[in-house]
Formats: structure tokens, C-alpha cells, sequence
């Protein structure tokens, strides 16, 4: 997940800096961060990282999008307490969070994705939070999982996001079940000049080790295999298992097919699905809001199956509340997370500003009822891991994605080429 | 005090005349000068007054965080600054401390801090103490205790004590409606008659005690250490503000032998590299490392690491070219159109000077991503227009080209502005001369015009030259220092020092700040090396006058 961000966290730190006019230009703003970015960059009301608010018995920061909601809950909760709850906007959680921690500066809670966790635990900037194991249990399992780290909890999750297959239903009316009558019936849209490509997924020049993970899933490889007690071990790297390499393999066919591109990256993706003339668009609920604002018809439904292999399963990546672990306020932040965020009507309101599936069961089904996208979402998301949320994973990104890149462009023999990426992130992990 | 600043207090009393003849005598320099009217003088005391008052304000601050060296470095300034404004001794120091402490804050100190760094381990992982790290790792190994009941808490203190101070007491209610008390010492009975309780259980009410309301119970930042030992070696600990857990801690440190255990596995970790490793060698280590002195290390590694040293000599190869051509390409085009626009004949000059002035206006950082996506092999302008199929930022060289034609771009308006200015202060006189001599129009470019350019220009290239060597934002948000080959993705073929000491500071594996400055370390001995080189030159060239 992180590659996937880089040029929406790029453009992101470029307006900040733009409108920060005289800021130091090297502001590490694009720490290519998780899913907090990816909703299309909203207009940052502040520019530079926030500055917490000292009148405040509790301060929360999140991005922009979720600010207000967590606002009127966060109101809600300082009246009852005869407190002030200050939620502020940072444009990139994870790393203002962690700068401003350092230095004794941080907020008490922050909003943001699981894989963070294995970094913050490193650094210490993050507190155990021990739900009520009744409370825990109405969560969907796999987001509870997500929220912990060597089999400590340190959070509480509010929605699930995961990639699926997006169709424009005026090009393709039914959903492929295998990727084979995929690019097959792309190749017919394109030779008959009805589509441009056979389908769009995010890859860039560096790669995505996110978008490739399903590839690799699809016939038993992966990137981690798990230990005895269900969680990633990252003394086991499988990057050139046997069936992940089957899995690299088909990423070479599909490069050959022109199915998939290293000219196809975070920054052009959209806009060449919402053209119009792109019949599959492998990608997650963020690029939902744009294809509607182009008026494309599409249908979402889970990834194919690849032949030889199983169904391509996508990562699981967990939205969560974080308590710091220097708040000034740990009381109030702990009363806050365990007790206002499990609440139904807080996870149906948070539903409304991201449109993932929410976390909590019951939230899940009520909107589920509604709301056919959220639906199709979660059904895709079935049978998905969680996205690795130990510190290793930061070995992996980058040698993995390159490895993915190099094999798609045809530069790169999908055996040997593992192989180095397999030896890279091993030596990687052991530097670390 | 001294007999002036009695002469200063006295002010507008004496007329301005008397007091400077005093004060003429009184100095055994003799240097002639006014005496201040009372207005400066109070502004001065005023100011003075002020700056002190903010140092103290300062060291109040760095009191709190117990940082002494910032109370002692704070007290010291104020003292230089009473001592030099305060009294009429030091003249010249009166307008250098200013400057003084501005270039030890901005430059010197960030120098030291940058060459202490890169004597540490300090990066991700290793940010703290030994001593933090082992708290870290043994509050965040506290583990519910199966089975044990989920208390609704309510806390409190003695009655008629102080609620900010006084011992705390859990007054707690477990599932089934039964009642305790906990302290320090352990969990005791509270008898039912005791207490009043709300609909969910919660103890609204004990006898002889005062429930803390929400805010004085977030004031205890004592509770995050208190717990009501159990049993069975745990402690009751509170979740917010109205409930309690049992848990207890399967890791227990041992001072002694140094060592961390873990109690349900059995597994010993020692200290081993900053970081807590399993004794036995099998499985991973504590994510939490601690922050310490590594002596020469990472210098070693950037000299003898093989990946490292090859990968630096390749980066700082392509940032000299970088840094060279793109002064000169710039320098050359800028100067071409500066000399083209300079010819008089040449109408709408106004008009022409500020559309080629143009890309020098719009903001760097739009410009790269700009280029960025017009560089994209399928999709991207070049390639269209062009009827080409080079993979801009897929290839190793296409990519240098790639930034070389974008920083041309960028960087081209900046020498025109200053040649054209340059060529403009160039006596007319001298250029007639050349022609009544006879001389060419490229001879006179050559033997007259380029010399006295040089001599304005030449400084504003070395610092162009200085500029580019750090071109990070060009690089960052063009090409991100890829492409990336032979399967290693921490050096990339396009990256600059500056880059790469960002991928190894602030992303990639794991963020190592002490590597990062140990690597900026040498960016700064290059560019001071090559910059003495260039101003030598300069100074060469100044000749020519």
C-alpha cells in the first residue's frame, strides 16, 4: 500500500509546499504513506504539519476527510466529560505523528491504517488499548487481527478497505471469472477500437508490491509466511517460493499482453479508466469517487482466478484509532477509543466519510443493506490476509515492486529476478 | 556603571554639547559620538530588557524538559547580550553578536548536531535509551489475564484529601454486582451497604472515599504506573476512565544478567547490536532497539561496504555531470538569447523577454511533475508528438537525459535574466571600439563581451553550480532517483547524493538517520571542496579588469 500512494502523497506534498510558498523545500511531506492519502488529496486546510492544540484536554489528529465527523463525535464526548476535544487535520498522519512525538508534541489519538503499527510499536510512539473482549468480539475478525502486533492489541478498527475488479459495465456487461477470459475479452474491445487498453492497474517505472501481492497469493506464494501463532514471521520471506514465482510468471504474460504496464502509475491510472475506453480497472474504493464524477457505469466484483492457480486475494488494509503513547491525556484517549469508537452510530458516520465497509459487524450490515458497492467491496475482500503490519514490511516495498516492474516490462527473466528480490528484502530485514 | 551611562540617565537636561565633550574625554579612544536622547536609551533598555526576558522564558522551558545544557547556553547569551549592549565596551561586537548567534544557531550548530549523529545508530528502531526501551517492551508485553472479570472502575481518594495528590484508590464492581476496593497493596472487599452504584454497576458513591470527576482523574498521569496487584502476580490497570482489566506483563527484565525473559515461552533475549535478540539465535528480536554511540562505523560502511561505496562513487560521478552540465547548458542557451535580445534592432524586445522569462515563473515542483507526466512512454507528450518510443524514465540514460532537458528548462530564464542584466552594464564605448578596430561580431563576442560577462557571472554560476548539486526537488519528483537496476532498489541510476542521503534518512528499509549524516558529512566536504576550487577561479578571472 505504500508504493500505491506515492503520487497522490507526491501531489500532496507539493500543494502543501506550493502553499507554504516560503517552507523549506526539502519538507519530507511524501513519505509514501497508506491509505490516508489516497482519497484523491483533499485541499489541506492546514499547510505544514499540525500544532497541537495546548488549550485542548484531548487532541486527535486525522486526515482531512475524516476531520469533521470525528469532530462531532469528539464534541459529543468533550460534553459529556466538560472537557475540549480539539481533532485536528495533518496532511500526512504517519509521519507528522511521528515527528511531533519525538519532541513531546503529539496529539493523545490518531486515525490511520494498520501497517503503521509495526513502526510505531519500533518506535514506541503507540500504547496498548485493551478492548473489552465483548466489545472486541462484535468487530469483524479480521480487522481485530489487523489491530494487533506480537499479540498485543493497540487500537480499534473502524473500516475495512481492499482492492477488487472494477468494470465499465457499457464495455464489459458481465464480470470475468478468470484473468484468461479477461484479457481476452479486452483484446477483442481493443482490436475493435471500442477500448484503448485491455485493462488499467496501478504499476509505475519502481513497481507496486501491493497491486502484485494478489498475483503471487493466487498459487500459495505470498510474501511472508505465517507462524504458529497466525502472525507474518519475517525470518520466512517467500518472494521466490515456488508459487510465487508461478505468480511472476503470469505477471510476465500479462506484460507481454500489453494487460499490464509500467507506464500505468499512480498519476495517470484514473484518469485513463474514467476516459471511458478502459474495460477492467484493478484498484480499491478510492478511485470510486472520480469514476463517478466522470458518469461511468461500473460494477465492482472480487479479482479472478488465474488458471493453474486459485482466486487472486487481495491484502486486507485496516482503518484504526491509535492511542499515543506519550498523550498528555491518556485517560480521556483511552475512554475515547474503547468507548466511542466500537459505538454503531460512530462506525456508520465514519462509513460516510471514506465509504469503506465498516469494521463493526453490526455497522457492516445495516450499510451493506443499502449500499451495493459496500457489498461487492467486502465480498472481494473475502478470504484476504491482513496487509503485514510488522516492521519487516518496509523491506519488502520497494525490492518487491521493482522486481514486480522489471518482470511486467520484459526486462527481467520472472525467476532470476525474484530470486534477487528475495535476496534484497532477506538482506534488507537483517540490516534493519 | 560608568561615568557615560550616568551621562545617558541625565539626559535632556544637559545640553547635547556638554555631555559629549565629557564624554570624548572620558573615552580613552577619543572616538567622537553623540549621546543617545532618553528615548533610545529606554527603547535600548527596553529591547534589551525584552531579549533577556524571552531567554528567561526559554530557560524556564528547557527547565521543565530538565534539559540543563539549554539553561546554561540561554543564561549565557543573555549575559553577552547585557554585557555588549548593556555597557559601551565592546563596539564592534554590538554589530556582530547578532550575526554571532545567528550563524552558531542556523550554521554551527546544525553542523555539530549533524556530526554527532552520524557517530550514533540513531535511525528508526533506535530512538530512545536502553532503560526506555526495556520499559517499552515490558508495558506493551502486559497481556489480559484469561478468564479474570472486566471491572467497571470508578477511582477515587480519600475523603477531604487532595484530589491532584493523595493515594489512589479502584473502586471497582465485577460483572456479577460485587463490590472491592483496590490499592497498592492489593484487592479488598467493599461491603455493599457502602455504596451506592449507577444502573451499569459503576460505584457512584462509597463511604468515607471522593470519586474524582473525569478531568481530575485525566490530571493523575500517575495512574498510568498504578495498578492493584493480584494473585496471581498481575494488576488490575484501568482502561479510561470506567473500566479496569486484569493483565500482567509476560516479560520481565533482569538487571543482573541483562537479560529479558518472556514467561510463556520461556525464551531469553540479550542485548545484542542495540537490540534485544533471542539468546537461542531462533525467531525475531524486540522491534524496540535503543540509541547508541557507534563510534566510526558508519564511516567505515560508506568507505568499505562494497554495495554502499560502489553505489556513492556511481551517484557522485552522475551529480558532478549533473551539477556541470546543467550549469552550462542553462548558462549557454541563457546567454544566446540574452545576446540575441540585447540587439537593438530587434523590436518588442519587452515582449520576448518576459515569455522566455516565463518558466522561471511558474513553480518548480509543478514544472517537474509536469514533465514528469510528459515523459511517460505511452501516454506522454514527448513521445506523441515526437513519433518516439523511448522509455524516459524507464532507462538509465534516457532518464539523465530526461532531467537534463527539464532542468534546462527550469533553469535557462535564470541566466538570461542575468546576462541580459550583465550584458546591459557592458560600456558602450568599449564595444565601438571593437568595431572601429575592425573586429567580428563573434570576435567581439569572444574577446570582449564573454571576458567582462564572466567577470559579473561568474560567481552566480559557482553558486548555480552549488545549487544543483542539491537539485532534490528536480530529482525527487521527476524520476524519484529511478530508474533502479540490477536488482537493488536503494541506489537508483538517476539519484544525486542529496537523494540518496534522503532514501537512507527518511524512507526505504529503515530509516537510518546516523548513515544519513554521515553520508551528508561527505556531500559538504565535497561541495565545499569544489566551491573553493570555483571561487579561486573566479577570483582569476576578476583579472581581466
Amino acid at each position: 500500500m505504500h508504493k500505491r500512494a506515492i503520487g497522490a502523497a507526491a501531489i500532496t506534498g507539493v500543494a502543501a509546499l506550493l502553499l507554504g510558498a516560503c517552507g523549506s523545500s526539502t519538507t519530507p511531506a511524501a513519505k509514501p504513506s497508506s491509505t490516508t492519502t489516497t482519497t484523491a488529496a483533499p485541499a489541506p486546510t492546514t499547510t505544514g504539519p499540525p500544532v497541537r492544540d495546548a488549550a485542548a484536554d484531548l487532541v486527535i489528529w486525522a486526515d482531512a476527510d475524516r476531520v469533521p465527523i470525528i469532530q462531532k463525535y469528539a464534541d459529543a464526548f468533550g460534553k459529556e466529560n466538560g472537557i475540549k476535544v480539539a481533532v485536528q487535520v495533518a496532511t500526512d498522519v504517519r509521519q507528522q505523528f511521528k515527528d511531533a512525538t519525538k519532541v513531546d508534541k503529539g496529539p493523545d489519538v490518531i486515525v490511520g491504517a494498520h501497517d503503521w503499527l509495526g513502526e510505531l510499536v519500533q518506535n514506541g510512539t503507540v500504547a496498548p488499548v485493551n478492548l473489552d473482549p465483548a466489545v472486541a468480539a462484535k468487530f469483524a475478525p479480521q480487522a481485530m487481527a489487523a489491530t494487533k502486533f506480537n499479540g498485543q492489541s493497540y487500537g480499534v478498527p473502524y473500516a475495512v478497505e481492499n482492492i477488487g475488479l472494477v468494470r465499465n459495465t457499457a464495455l464489459a456487461p458481465t464480470a470475468p471469472t478468470t484473468m484468461d477470459a479477461l484479457v481476452s475479452e479486452g483484446q477483442a474491445l481493443v482490436k475493435s477500437g471500442k477500448a484503448t487498453n485491455i485493462m488499467v492497474q496501478e504499476v509505475g517505472k519502481t513497481g507496486n508490491a501491493y497491486y502484485t501481492y494478489p498475483y503471487l497469493k493466487a498459487f500459495g506464494g505470498g510474501i511472508f509466511a505465517t507462524n504458529a501463532a497466525g502472525g507474518y514471521d519475517a525470518t520466512k520471506v517467500i518472494v521466490n517460493s515456488p508459487g510465487s514465482l508461478k505468480g511472476a510468471a503470469e505477471l510476465q504474460v500479462l506484460g507481454k499482453a500489453k494487460a499490464l504496464s509500467t507506464n500505468v502509475d499512480g498519476t495517470n491510472v484514473d484518469a485513463l479508466f474514467d476516459a471511458g475506453k478502459v474495460p477492467f480497472y484493478i484498484t480499491g474504493p478510492w478511485a470510486i469517487d472520480k469514476a463517478k464524477k466522470a458518469n461511468i457505469k461500473y460494477a465492482i466484483s472480487p479479482l479472478p482466478s488465474l488458471t493453474g492457480g486459485g482466486k487472486m486475494q487481495p491484502f486486507l488494509g485496516v482503518q484504526m484509532f491509535y492511542v499515543s503513547a506519550k498523550a498528555k491525556n491518556a485517560t480521556f484517549a483511552q475512554e475515547f477509543v474503547t468507548n466511542y469508537v466500537p459505538r454503531e452510530d460512530v462506525q456508520l458516520a465514519l462509513f460516510e466519510a471514506g465509504h469503506r465497509p465498516p469494521a463493526l459487524t453490526s455497522a457492516y450490515d445495516k450499510v451493506a443493506a443499502t449500499d451495493a458497492d459496500v457489498k461487492a467491496w467486502f465480498e472481494a475482500g473475502q478470504g484476504g490476509q491482513p496487509m503485514p503490519n510488522i516492521p519487516a514490511m518496509n523491506s519488502v516495498w520497494g525490492p518487491l515492486g521493482q522486481a514486480a516492474a522489471d518482470v511486467i516490462a520484459g526486462k527481467a527473466q520472472p525467476k532470476a529476478r525474484f530470486d534477487a528480490a528475495q535476496k534484497e528484502i532477506v538482506a534488507n530485514i537483517a540490516k534493519g | 556603571m560608568s561615568p557615560q551611562d550616568t551621562q545617558d540617565t541625565r539626559g535632556p537636561e544637559g545640553p547635547t554639547g556638554v555631555s559629549d565633550g565629557a564624554k570624548t574625554k572620558s573615552l580613552g579612544y577619543g572616538r567622537p559620538s553623540g549621546t543617545s536622547p532618553v528615548w533610545l536609551t529606554v527603547t535600548k533598555w527596553v529591547l534589551i530588557a525584552l531579549t533577556v526576558g524571552v531567554l528567561a522564558i526559554v530557560a524556564q522551558k528547557t527547565i521543565e524538559q530538565g534539559a540543563w545544557i539549554g539553561v546554561v547556553i540561554a543564561a549565557f547569551v543573555a549575559m553577552c547580550v547585557v554585557v555588549v549592549y548593556g555597557t559601551r565596551r565592546a563596539v564592534p561586537l554590538k554589530y556582530l553578536l547578532p550575526g554571532l548567534i545567528l550563524l552558531v544557531t542556523l550554521q554551527i550548530w546544525p553542523i555539530a548536531y549533524t556530526v554527532a549523529t552520524s557517530f550514533t545508530n540513531y535511525g528508526d528502531g533506535h530512538l530512545f535509551s536502553k532503560q526506555v526501551s526495556i520499559e517499552q517492551v515490558i508495558a506493551n508485553s502486559v497481556r489480559e489475564v484469561p478468564n479474570a472479570p472486566r471491572y467497571k472502575l470508578s477511582v477515587a481518594v480519600k475523603e477531604k484529601s487532595d484530589p491532584a495528590t493523595a493515594e489512589i484508590f479502584y473502586l471497582l464492581t465485577d460483572p456479577a454486582g460485587k463490590t472491592y476496593l483496590g490499592d497498592k497493596v492489593g484487592l479488598s472487599d467493599l461491603p455493599a451497604a457502602d455504596v451506592e452504584k449507577a444502573p451499569n454497576g459503576r460505584i457512584t458513591k462509597a463511604a468515607g472515599f471522593q470519586i474524582l470527576t473525569a478531568i481530575q482523574v485525566n490530571a493523575r498521569k500517575d495512574l498510568s504506573t498504578f495498578a492493584v496487584p493480584t494473585k496471581g502476580g498481575g494488576g488490575i490497570k484501568s482502561v479510561g476512565l470506567s473500566e479496569a482489566f486484569e493483565g500482567k506483563a509476560i516479560v520481565s527484565y533482569d538487571k543482573a544478567t541483562d537479560t529479558l525473559t518472556d514467561s510463556t515461552t520461556g525464551k531469553k533475549y540479550v542485548a545484542v547490536n542495540a537490540r534485544w535478540e533471542p539468546a537461542d539465535g531462533q525467531g525475531g528480536a524486540f522491534p524496540q532497539g535503543w540509541k547508541e554511540n557507534v563510534g566510526f562505523k558508519n564511516f567505515q560502511n560508506v568507505l568499505t561496504n562494497e554495495t554502499l561505496r560502489a553505489g556513492f562513487l556511481k551517484i557522485f560521478a552522475w551529480n558532478f555531470v549533473f551539477a556541470v552540465v546543467s550549469v552550462g547548458s542553462t548558462f549557454v542557451l541563457g546567454m544566446l538569447l540574452a545576446l540575441l535580445l540585447n540587439n537593438a534592432r530587434l523590436r518588442g524586445k519587452g515582449l520576448y523577454r518576459s515569455l522566455l522569462i516565463l518558466p522561471y515563473a511558474l513553480p518548480g515542483f509543478v514544472t517537474a511533475l509536469v514533465w514528469s507526466s510528459m515523459f511517460n512512454q505511452d501516454y506522454g507528450l514527448i513521445n506523441k508528438m515526437l513519433h518516439l518510443n523511448v522509455d524516459w524514465l524507464g532507462d538509465p540514460w534516457a532518464a539523465k537525459a530526461a532531467i537534463l532537458i527539464t532542468n534546462l528548462w527550469l533553469g535557462f530564464p535564470y541566466m538570461f535574466i542575468v546576462c541580459t542584466g550583465a550584458l546591459q552594464s557592458i560600456p558602450g564605448d568599449v564595444l565601438e571600439a571593437a568595431k572601429i578596430d575592425g573586429a567580428s561580431a563573434l570576435r567581439t563576442v569572444r574577446s570582449i563581451i564573454m571576458p567582462l560577462l564572466l567577470v559579473a557571472v561568474g560567481p552566480l554560476l559557482i553558486a548555480s553550480f552549488a545549487y544543483n548539486f542539491n537539485n532534490f526537488g528536480l530529482i525527487f519528483l521527476l524520476t524519484g532517483g529511478g530508474p533502479f537496476e540490477a536488482a537493488d532498489t536503494s541506489i537508483g541510476s538517476s539519484d544525486l547524493l542529496i537523494t540518496y542521503a534522503y532514501r537512507l534518512a527518511f524512507s526505504g528499509v529503515s530509516p537510518n538517520y546516523g548513515l544519513a549524516a554521515t553520508v551528508s558529512i561527505f556531500i559538504f566536504a565535497f561541495v565545499a571542496l569544489m566551491s573553493y576550487q570555483g571561487f579561486r577561479r573566479t577570483k582569476a578571472l576578476e583579472d581581466v579588469n
